[in-house]
């Protein structure tokens, strides 16, 4: 009794405290959401009321999905961006995590001294290599493929350099004892290195996936054709006619905009965890 | 013999390890420097595309940039980015880990989620986004009005200051949240009782933020540092969907007129180009390079 | 599992590489669907019902102009072809350069049956290369001037007096109009400088001379940019940051009485329904009176290196966008597509008057104007040059010397084409 008393008071008193925090944190997730209100609103008006900047909900919704349908190949579209990310992610997380686990877990000068070279990849400007990347690709016979797609980002420094900051965690001792017990080296990244690495995975599968879904100039480069485009660019496609529909086109954002979302709200809670990992 | 066996398998470890890294360290070789190297030597080029020539005098590509009027401005532009956006966001980052990183705090992971939110966007998604809302009919300047801040509507994106004004709002929007997380992160690696005595001390919210916090963080720091460095000198979708570069090149951005050179104008000039694009190259190398300096812990 | 996976990749792979490559098909690449697809749509249509069952076309839509340009920029320096589509669609100004840098990506037109001579001079002039044909005209950038007759009725004007009138005198009926209704008599994106360039052609000025660019000297563009600057500053002009603010706030939300642009500007005026029957169109004003015809955009198909069946491609070229009225009515139906073709702008289809233009028959009327524009001078740095300008034009209205910032453009743009070599 005594004690539920004494408690009660002590936590309002930190929740008092607290009171400017919570302020602040609502202002900003206020301002990180707005936009995005914007968007499901605009999704439902017309295109005159969006450009007028209509704040409420509108009841052209089915108006603007029958238009999109009609006008644009939205499903193919959203396939393929879903094919090219679904791939690059797994092909991405596969390249870099070996790397990484090499680099972390068998690290000696020299292949330090190839980390730091790789990290320099980080700044080459993406401007820079768009014409060589893309004579390159087109030699490959790659062109209008997922491989012309994914190459270019198979690699990244940073996902390379996040799978080796996580393998730090990875306890050296059990990879001796699983090497006694006559695990292959590669045995030993597949299953260990791999079940217990999950929420880096996940982690990085995040970060990938959305790069990849909401890449534009790359693949607006190397993939033509209405069979092979991608959401950013049937988005870009809708907003420079002559005369745009509004509605349509936010309606078309909005599409583009669920799925990274939704795949970020899956997977967050792993996804801390593997960042978490990542700044150690 | 025990011994030999003992050395083979040392090696076929030392082997792994490169098998390994193989992939990834030919894949950034081949699509990363390969490429830089192929624009290095195109840089030292002029001419048409298809009829490129070695420069006279070789380095002329370089020796003109003195003289671009526009290329000037455009750096003017992305480093008074550099220099007011990057620090506003790491700052606000820090601060709002710093406030999420509270155990006492409630509704702690839908605050997270939702200031994360904004950076699940496509760029595409998110200028045309900023586009509609910082209209002159737009709902920033209707709501302005509504609360009587102003009284006629703000030209945003028509006048010099104003415009770079919106694109750091827009790059604020999208990344403090992203750059949050890796500092929660990095909060969460640190001993919630370094914490906590600071308290028994009395340190105010703010001490210890400057003393523990941001000490403390100094690895994540520098490393989203050089991430934002590097963001923002090849920053490049803002300036072409949200502002176009204008009004009159105020808020163009170096890739931008990079991108214009190669391909924005129908007469491509991949020399000067690609020459333009080596000088950013080494701008981001010289201040990730400083960043890691000033950063490093080991004095 | 994996393999399974490598499998399955592999063979979607496969799946998205073949279905081409087969008969009568011909692909085909533009942008603005609801405008250029239509169009396009329509001719597809006309040679399937009048010429070949069989025949195919499939249309791929990219998000600008200058997407198809980039494409043809990226092939030609790497001299991959691949994957242009058999026909390309391109703003007209370009060619030139194109042919020039990357002969061997482009089918001339010898042997397509088109009368040339039914093809306004001006269209005709962008497309031509040293007597050789390159390009079959799409749509007809001939630029409207449109008012809003119910608006200048309350200032006191009628449509006819606008006819032949110096830009004075429009500066002039601009303020009266603005005092009366609010209006601004005209709007233009304040970034691009579209309102120049036709301001000069109108008057048969270019704003390059034997190759050069022609801005420090050229008195009738100082003397169009004081015009311009002033109108602003009467309220007559409303200069919009861009591309969006000139068509969604001035123009759909109703701010303008008046607009001058090519004509493909008309689907934007119709989306405000509540202005039907109000306006009607004329020929521009000119700095001396008499009256002023230009245009703005407009683009053509041409057949690329990569094209699998070129007689197919020049056959159907010919057959729909090189004569046909079916085409020619469609296009103008479904897309708002107007032609080059000076007989087709007879046909009863353009003839019909338009409630939205309180039924003037427009369309005529837009073919007939497009056949008086005067050609002037062309160059590839066209496009540069245009951004300087636009540049310079925001400098001027924000206060800067005349002298000064025009002086700048020519220096940017000098500094460009020395770059190249030139």
């Amino acid at each position: 009794m005594t004690e539920r008393t004494s408690r009660k008071p002590a936590v309002s008193h930190i929740q008092r405290k607290l009171i400017p925090s919570y302020i602040f944190l609502t202002i900003m997730s206020l301002i990180s959401v707005f936009p995005l209100y914007w968007m499901f609103t605009a999704a439902t008006n017309t295109s005159l009321e969006v450009a007028q900047g209509k704040i409420w909900f509108g009841s052209n919704l089915a108006e603007n999905y029958r238009n999109l349908i009609d006008g644009q190949n939205l499903w193919q579209a959203m396939g393929n961006s879903f094919f090219y990310a679904f791939v690059q992610t797994l092909a991405t997380l596969l390249i870099c995590s070996l790397a990484g686990y090499g680099f972390e877990l068998y690290h000696d000068k020299g292949k330090d001294k190839l980390f730091a070279v790789l990290l320099l990849a980080m700044m080459v400007p993406q401007v820079a290599t768009l014409i060589p990347l893309f004579t390159m690709v087109s030699k490959m016979k790659m062109l209008n493929t997922v491989w012309a797609f994914i190459i270019p980002g198979l690699a990244t420094p940073f996902m390379i350099m996040m799978f080796r900051q996580n393998s730090r965690n990875f306890p050296i001792d059990t990879m001796e004892a699983a090497r006694i017990d006559g695990l292959s080296e590669v045995g030993i990244f597949f299953r260990m290195y791999f079940p217990m690495m999950k929420s880096t995975y996940a982690a990085s599968a995040v970060i990938v996936f959305m790069n990849s879904w909401n890449a534009y100039m790359w693949p607006r480069t190397v993939m033509k054709g209405n069979t092979v485009q991608t959401m950013p660019m049937l988005i870009a496609n809708m907003s420079n006619g002559y005369a745009v529909d509004y509605g349509m086109l936010m309606l078309g954002v909005l599409f583009c905009s669920l799925p990274t979302i939704i795949v970020f709200f899956v997977l967050q809670k792993q996804f801390a965890e593997g960042i978490t990992g990542s700044v150690k | 013999m025990k011994k030999k066996q003992g050395f083979g398998l040392l090696a076929k470890q030392k082997a792994a390890g490169w098998g390994f890294l193989a992939p990834a360290s030919l894949l950034i070789f081949i699509m990363s420097f390969y490429p830089m190297v192929k624009a290095f030597i195109t840089s030292l080029q002029t001419g048409p595309a298809a009829k490129l020539a070695w420069a006279e005098p070789i380095f002329k590509n370089y020796t003109r940039m003195v003289n671009d009027k526009v290329f000037l401005t455009a750096m003017g532009n992305t480093f008074l980015y550099l220099l007011i956006q990057v620090p506003i966001m790491l700052i606000l980052a820090i601060l709002l880990a710093q406030l999420l990183n509270n155990k006492d705090l409630k509704f702690r992971g839908l605050f997270r989620t939702l200031i994360f939110l904004p950076c699940a966007t496509a760029l595409v998604s998110y200028s045309l986004i900023f586009k509609t809302l910082f209209a002159n009919e737009g709902l920033i300047n209707s709501f302005l009005r509504g609360l009587g801040i102003i009284q006629e509507n703000v030209n945003w994106l028509g006048q010099s200051d104003t415009a770079k004004a919106v694109i750091i709002i827009a790059l604020l929007w999208r990344w403090t949240g992203y750059n949050m997380v890796f500092f929660l992160a990095g909060l969460q690696n640190i001993e919630y009782s370094v914490y906590e005595a600071a308290n028994i001390d009395g340190a105010s919210g703010w001490k210890t933020f400057w003393h523990i916090t941001v000490p403390l963080l100094r690895p994540v720091i520098v490393m989203t540092g050089i991430m934002s460095i590097n963001g923002t000198l090849q920053l490049f979708d803002e300036s072409v969907n949200l502002t176009n570069g204008g009004p009159a090149n105020a808020t163009i951005t170096m890739s931008h007129y990079i991108y214009n050179n190669a391909l924005g104008q129908g007469v491509a000039n991949f020399g000067y180009a690609s020459a333009l694009s080596f000088i950013v190259f080494i701008m981001v190398a010289i201040l990730a390079f400083i960043n890691l300096k000033v950063g490093d812990t080991r004095d | 599992m994996t393999k399974k996976l490598v499998a399955l990749f592999i063979s979607l792979c496969l799946l998205l590489g073949v279905a081409s490559a087969m008969g009568e098909k011909l692909t085909v690449t533009a942008w603005d669907a609801n405008f250029n697809g239509n169009a396009l749509q329509a001719a597809a249509d006309d040679y399937k019902a009048n010429v070949d069952p069989d025949f195919e076309l499939e249309i791929n839509i990219v998000s600008g102009s200058s997407d198809v340009e980039n494409d043809i920029t990226n092939a030609g320096s790497s001299g991959d072809y691949s994957l242009l589509s058999d026909i390309v669609l391109f703003q007209d100004r370009y060619i030139k350069n194109f042919v020039e840098n990357y002969p061997d990506a482009w089918v001339n037109l010898d042997g397509a049956e088109i009368n040339w001579d039914d093809i306004t001079a001006v269209k005709q002039s962008y497309s031509t290369i040293d007597g050789v044909h390159y390009g079959v005209p799409v749509d007809n950038g001939t630029a409207i001037m449109a008012y809003r007759v119910d608006l200048l009725e309350e200032a006191g004007y009628t449509i006819d007096d606008m006819k032949g009138i110096t830009w004075e005198k429009f500066l002039e009926v601009g303020k009266a109009v603005y005092e009366k209704t609010g209006k601004a008599l005209l709007s233009m994106d304040g970034s691009g400088n579209d309102l120049p360039y036709m301001m000069l052609q109108a008057e048969g000025v270019s704003l390059w001379k034997d190759g050069r660019p022609f801005i420090v000297g050229n008195e009738k563009l100082k003397r169009v940019v004081e015009l311009l600057i002033e109108m602003e500053k009467e309220h007559v002009l409303i200069l919009a940051n861009d591309w969006t603010g000139y068509t969604n706030e001035t123009i759909m939300q109703d701010q303008v009485a008046g607009v001058l642009n090519g004509n493909w500007i008309i689907p934007t005026m119709t989306q405000v329904e509540a202005n039907a029957g109000k306006w009607q169109i004329t020929s521009m004003p000119t700095l001396d009176g008499g009256e002023g015809f230009a245009t703005n955009g407009g683009s053509s198909l041409y057949i690329t290196g990569n094209c699998k069946n070129v007689d197919l491609a020049k056959k159907f070229l010919a057959y729909t966008f090189g004569g046909s009225k079916q085409t020619y009515d469609e296009a103008l139906r479904k897309g708002g597509v107007v032609t080059c073709c000076i007989s087709a702008g007879q046909s009863e289809v353009y003839g019909e008057g338009v409630p939205f233009f309180n039924n003037q028959p427009v369309y005529t009327d837009i073919v007939a104007m497009g056949a008086k524009i005067i050609p002037v001078e062309e160059s590839p740095f066209h496009y540069v040059l245009r951004g300087y300008l636009g540049v310079a034009m925001q400098q001027i209205k924000d206060g800067a010397d005349i002298d000064t910032a025009l002086q700048e453009a020519e220096d940017a743009t000098v500094f460009y084409m020395e770059g190249m070599g030139y």
